[in-house]
């Protein structure tokens, strides 16, 4: 009797089996690490904005205090865009003719709000407040990255729950003396005081800082 | 007709002994087991399941990434993102003024707190004024002006209006009529003035369709003219309220529910008042009485003469003495009840410190034996004071209602002004309000939305809501608040006295001018001392209180049981008692699905009003719960179902006003009966069974609790609390098998005080309006899936016909050994080291074993997307609590994000977390809800842990509760225990 499968056919299951596998390791693998990637967290991601707005120049060039445009970072949970009138203080006098900057004229001359593009952002099950961060001496840099050395504004870091975590674990050496908080090009340095000098000079209190309602309501 | 068994119940058919009310009870979720079982073959449930996953996976990634962000042009003085803002404003309701401070987060007012610095608030609210936040962003509210129904613009209706002033003018406003409610804004009085000095001839008529009429009428009896009671319950030792309505509808409500409070802890007051409450038809004050006494309507004039005899002596209750000097034994011989004779002792013996008060819904004679008796017991001064009229009353007598719609019937009236009153749904039907109206050439009705008078009118106009314009009102004791506006009109709308402005001259005052005008010119402008900012920011105008007046009885009193009636009335008549709703009130709040939804009292129903009537005349007619009959009174009648409520005399039937509105909006409308066209019908009054049901939705029966009564409520008498204070105490500690303690700095606790609870239920409302709870509407309540955080458990105790009842506030009791979060397979209900027992909305995946576990059943869970399907803008939502997805548990969080807020604020600052108030503790008129941290010696919830009368509720279940409870003490006469 013939036989019923050819010599090749141990081959082609063979084949098969490993074409199977593989394609379930890389379904799984693409399941568990794409949303792990920059591109899938937007991490490293420019948005096209209205006005091609650039922290290098403002805060590296001109030496602008964030403060300056984000006002309520010290008081608020929220750190405050600056308004449209924030931008004319400077530009009602300086480039006050620039192709660049004309949403910005326009939108005070029709009161019409500009409208940004969120670049950083958080679930809305997560209530982050920026004043106690500030009050605390965690700089904006933690999360926001090296602001000043953008051009056009991205997002720095992966912002999920375990980079939050990282912290809340261990937050000593995160801290930073008081007036580097707003300093986006600072690096903790050899006469930087020690993580444990600066817990107690903020008074980082002793609660359990990994509580799920210290974020989420 | 007794009680079911056990001590203590719920409701008429729950007994523990009822094997199925315990094997009701024992599951979480009885209603499941009811839900008709829909065919679902194995194919089709797994391919629900992979849709659910790929549902699940897919809603799981979204981002914000890109979103808008949109910064302000210029930015708004005084706000700051995500700060809230506080502005002082008041609650007007029947023109009585609570003053209350709202919440504006980014410029949108969203929550209603109360003022501390008004004497009627005290910083309580009731649950209208926390409900206003639905009202004002209520999508059914009007924004255009229409004429017959068809749509129209300002200037057209200028242009009606010059006439209309043209024509007045000349006949000296012969035929104008301006219809309003109670009035006691000092601007709208004002405008109102003028116009009526500007056109002589017109009328100002007042119509409430929850009439305090008889309480004016009754102090004019009493002193020859019309004069308010301010009463003083801090001061009253005995208090005997005939029908009282002193905790539910009468201005000041929340400030007598203070003083009254104040001393019913025996723990923290050194006397402990007494209450009696006579009444036909239970009330708050009654459901917190010491004794309550059940007498038929018609009884209760004869049993206040007799006690005005025993009083005042026997010419003030006119020509009836009943028994002379009114001894007990004599009352009772003259066939007066048993307990005539020691409350008549008590409050002799009382004295000064004694006060009798008669509520709104009582006839104009009980308020003067009241007033009598009050005099003679020789309060003035100490319980009560007397003021001049809060309210104004019509120049002339005769402007009333009735005369009106005779005036429009004959013809009389050529212009009508109907203002925020809502006459062709409210006036009794036999008037004929409707017609009338058809037969008035200029009628103008201006309210906030398209209501059923609004319909039947020439004209409407949108009225301006009371946070979109500049106002004024008084208060109970006459303090005067500014209201000034928390908002630009949302839909348009003008308000009434910018309205009244518009009749009488072409120019145009803005709403700001014509207040200013009444505040900062004569006789007021010395009221103002402390400055029109002051009195802004304050929300009370210093010193507007109104002076106690001297009045003194008149010499010879007109007999006033001469006016009570004739012959007495046949014990088994039936009569029928209308009273306001306690949620929407005349049924202007119809179409508020907070306050449709909020368990009535002492019903714990919702979306409904049926007759409620005694077990006695339900057993007699063969009637059950939700049974439809037929109420006849005259020759009107309505079919409703029927709610038999424990306590109601079986002589009366007790019919809420204000549901069954055909115009209220698309939650309002066909929801409830309407009882108005009963009303001011003298007839007789029958009741027929018929058929039908109607499935009436209660949370009476929802979250049982199955555990012996002593486990859950504790309560004693006077005498067990001198015998052994902490007679309501745990003696010995259950052996525990593992303990833990969260070890964090704080420790967050609450403490509530059941003698203060009187079941308001502002609590209630005050948590939904905070944490974003849902609606869910009639079938789902059926269901038993409302979402309230906290509900207001009602026990009653003993005899069905007279018994006592009780309130309990049940909420999450953040156990420290939780027995939720042992059984939670994804770790979204677990415990913080602070003590709270937290629930992580993003990890729920709606097992409901939680809920399962929970033995105070406080767990609540989003079946649908309850939250999204409300038709309710976005920014009406509090922005600092999480709007829940369905398929996700919920329960109280002891207001965590007020938590979070003061643990910033601390922290920032490096000092100790101060106080945290919760938003039930916020809004209680009564203080009987304390929040905040035990581990903080000086706070004041770690004092009140320290009462004598704390006890865990379900001790047995060694969860270590964080919220306790003090027992409940009541103060009953001891010539009256047993016998009451």
């Amino acid at each position: 009797m013939a036989a019923i499968f050819d010599p090749a056919a141990n081959l082609y299951v063979k084949v098969a089996i490993l074409i199977g596998v593989a394609l379930t390791l890389i379904a799984v693998l693409f399941w568990w690490a794409w949303p792990r990637t920059d591109y899938a967290r937007h991490v490293r991601t420019v948005v096209a904005q209205p006005v091609p707005f650039s922290h290098q120049h403002h805060v590296a060039g001109l030496g602008l205090d964030c403060r300056f445009c984000h006002s309520s970072v010290e008081v608020s949970a929220n750190a405050g865009l600056p308004p449209t009138t924030t931008c004319m203080t400077c530009h009602s006098q300086i480039w006050t003719n620039a192709a660049l900057l004309a949403p910005v004229r326009r939108s005070l001359a029709k009161d019409e709000p500009l409208t940004w593009r969120r670049v950083t952002d958080l679930p809305d099950y997560v209530y982050f407040n920026h004043s106690i961060h500030i009050a605390k001496g965690v700089g904006c840099a933690s999360c926001h990255g090296e602001i000043a050395s953008m051009p056009l504004t991205y997002k720095a870091q992966p912002l999920t729950m375990e980079f939050c975590l990282d912290c809340h674990r261990d937050p000593g050496p995160g801290l930073r003396p008081a007036r580097a908080i707003y300093d986006t090009e600072w690096h903790r340095t050899g006469s930087t005081p020690s993580a444990a000098a600066l817990l107690a000079h903020y008074h980082v209190p002793d609660r359990n800082l990994t509580d799920c309602s210290l974020c989420h309501r | 007709m007794s009680g079911p068994g056990g001590r203590i119940w719920r409701r008429l058919e729950a007994a523990a002994a009822d094997p199925g009310f315990v094997s009701r009870a024992a599951r979480e979720f009885p209603a499941l087991s009811s839900l008709p079982e829909e065919p679902l073959d194995r194919r089709q449930a797994l391919k629900l399941m992979a849709a659910a996953i790929v549902w699940g996976g897919v809603t799981g990634c979204d981002s914000n990434f890109g979103q808008d962000l949109i910064p302000a042009v210029r930015v708004p003085p005084n706000i700051v993102p995500a700060l809230p803002n506080f502005y002082a404003t008041a609650h007007v309701l029947d023109g009585f003024a609570n003053g209350v401070v709202v919440k504006h987060s980014m410029g949108r007012p969203l929550q209603v707190e109360g003022n501390v610095r008004h004497p009627s608030s005290l910083g309580a609210t009731d649950a209208f004024a926390q409900a206003l936040p639905l009202d004002f962003y209520d999508p059914d509210r009007e924004a255009e002006i229409d004429r017959r129904g068809r749509p129209a613009d300002w200037p057209t209706l200028e242009g009606a209006l010059a006439r209309e002033r043209d024509r007045l003018a000349s006949g000296h406003g012969a035929g104008l009529r301006i219809l309003t409610g109670s009035v006691t804004s000092p601007t709208l009085l004002a405008r109102l003035d003028a116009l009526l000095d500007q056109y002589p001839e017109a009328r100002w008529v007042r119509w409430d369709p929850i009439s305090r009429g008889a309480v004016a009428a009754g102090a004019a009896m009493a002193y020859g003219r019309p004069l308010d009671t301010v009463a003083r319950l801090e001061n009253t030792d005995v208090l005997l309220a005939i029908d009282g309505d002193l905790l539910c509808t009468a201005p000041g409500r929340l400030r007598y529910a203070r003083d009254l409070a104040g001393r019913r802890n025996p723990s923290r007051s050194a006397a402990m008042s007494r209450i009696y409450a006579l009444e036909s038809t239970p009330t708050l004050l009654g459901s917190v009485a010491d004794h309550r006494f059940i007498a038929a309507p018609a009884e209760i004039e004869r049993i206040v003469a007799a006690l005005a005899a025993g009083i005042a002596g026997p010419e003030a209750a006119g020509s009836r003495p009943p028994g002379s000097g009114g001894s007990g034994s004599r009352a009772g011989a003259a066939g007066l009840p048993a307990w005539v004779g020691p409350v008549l002792a008590d409050l002799r013996s009382a004295r000064d410190r004694a006060l009798v008060h008669a509520g709104a819904m009582q006839p104009p004679p009980i308020h003067a034996l009241a007033h009598a008796m009050n005099e003679a017991l020789g309060g003035r001064g100490t319980t009560f004071d007397l003021i001049e009229p809060v309210a104004r009353l019509s120049r002339e007598s005769a402007d009333t209602l009735p005369a009106l719609v005779a005036d429009m019937h004959a013809g009389k009236v050529d212009t009508l002004l109907m203002i925020d009153s809502n006459p062709v749904l409210t006036a009794p039907g036999v008037m004929g309000f409707r017609a009338g109206l058809e037969r008035v050439r200029f009628s103008l009705a201006l309210a906030e939305r398209r209501d059923e008078t609004a319909q039947a009118s020439g004209w409407f106009v949108p009225l301006a809501h009371q946070w979109e314009c500049w106002s004024d009102a008084r208060g109970h004791d006459g303090t005067a608040t500014i209201l000034q506006p928390q908002s630009l009109p949302l839909y348009g709308g003008v308000s009434a006295p910018e309205m009244l402005q518009r009749l009488s001259s072409a120019a145009h005052i803005p709403g700001d001018e014509i207040v200013r005008a009444t505040w900062l010119h004569p006789p007021n402008a010395a009221a103002m001392g402390s400055g029109w900012l002051a009195a802004l920011a304050e929300g009370v105008v210093q010193g507007s209180a109104r002076p106690a007046v001297h009045d003194r009885l008149r010499e010879t009193p007109r007999a006033p049981a001469a006016d009570l009636g004739g012959a007495p009335v046949a014990a088994d008549t039936l009569s029928v008692l209308f009273r306001a709703d306690p949620a929407l009130w005349d049924g202007r709040f119809a179409n508020n699905p907070w306050l449709q939804e909020l368990p009535r009292p002492l019903t714990k129903l919702v979306w409904d009003n049926p007759l409620l009537i005694a077990p006695r005349l339900a057993e007699r007619m063969r009637l059950e719960n939700g049974d439809c009959v037929r109420l006849a009174v005259g020759t009107a009648s309505v079919i409703a179902p029927v709610w038999i409520l424990p306590g109601q005399s079986p002589s009366c039937i007790t019919a809420l006003l204000g549901s069954g509105r055909g115009a209220a909006g698309a939650v309002g409308d066909a929801a409830g009966v309407d009882y108005y066209p009963l009303t001011g019908i003298a007839g007789p009054v029958s009741v027929q069974k018929v058929a039908g049901r109607v499935e009436l939705a209660s949370t009476v029966r929802h979250h049982g609790l199955l555990a012996p009564p002593d486990e859950v409520l504790r309560h004693g008498t006077l005498r067990d609390f001198h015998a052994d204070p902490r007679f309501a105490a745990d003696r010995s500690a259950a052996p525990e098998l593992y303990r833990t303690v969260p070890p964090g700095p704080a420790k967050w606790a609450m403490s509530i005080d059941l003698n203060a609870c009187i079941g308001c239920n502002a609590c209630v409302l005050a948590c939904q309006a905070e944490n974003n709870v849902p609606v869910v509407g009639k079938r789902e309540v059926l269901r038993e899936r409302e979402m309230h955080w906290i509900r207001v458990d009602r026990y009653f105790e003993g005899d069905a016909d007279a018994p006592t009842s009780f309130f309990q506030p049940v909420l999450c009791m953040h156990c420290e050994q939780a027995p939720c979060e042992n059984v939670c397979p994804v770790g979204a209900t677990v415990h913080d080291s602070e003590g709270l027992n937290v629930m992580v909305y993003n990890r729920c995946v709606g097992t409901r074993f939680c809920s399962n576990n929970c033995p105070y059943k406080v767990r609540r869970f989003n079946f649908f997307a309850y939250a999204h399907e409300q038709k309710r803008p976005p920014e009406s939502w509090n922005p600092d609590v999480t709007v829940r997805a369905r398929g996700v548990m919920e329960k109280c969080s002891y207001c965590i994000q007020r938590i979070a807020a003061a643990r910033i604020d601390a922290d920032r600052e490096s000092r100790p977390v101060g106080e945290v108030v919760t938003a039930c503790q916020a809004a209680c008129p009564t203080r009987a809800i304390t929040f905040g941290n035990l581990a903080d010696g000086a706070s004041e919830v770690a004092a009140r842990k320290q009462s004598p009368l704390t006890f865990a509720m379900l001790p047995a279940q060694n969860t270590h509760p964080r919220t306790t409870y003090e027992a409940l003490v009541r103060n009953p006469n001891p010539a009256l225990e047993g016998g009451s």
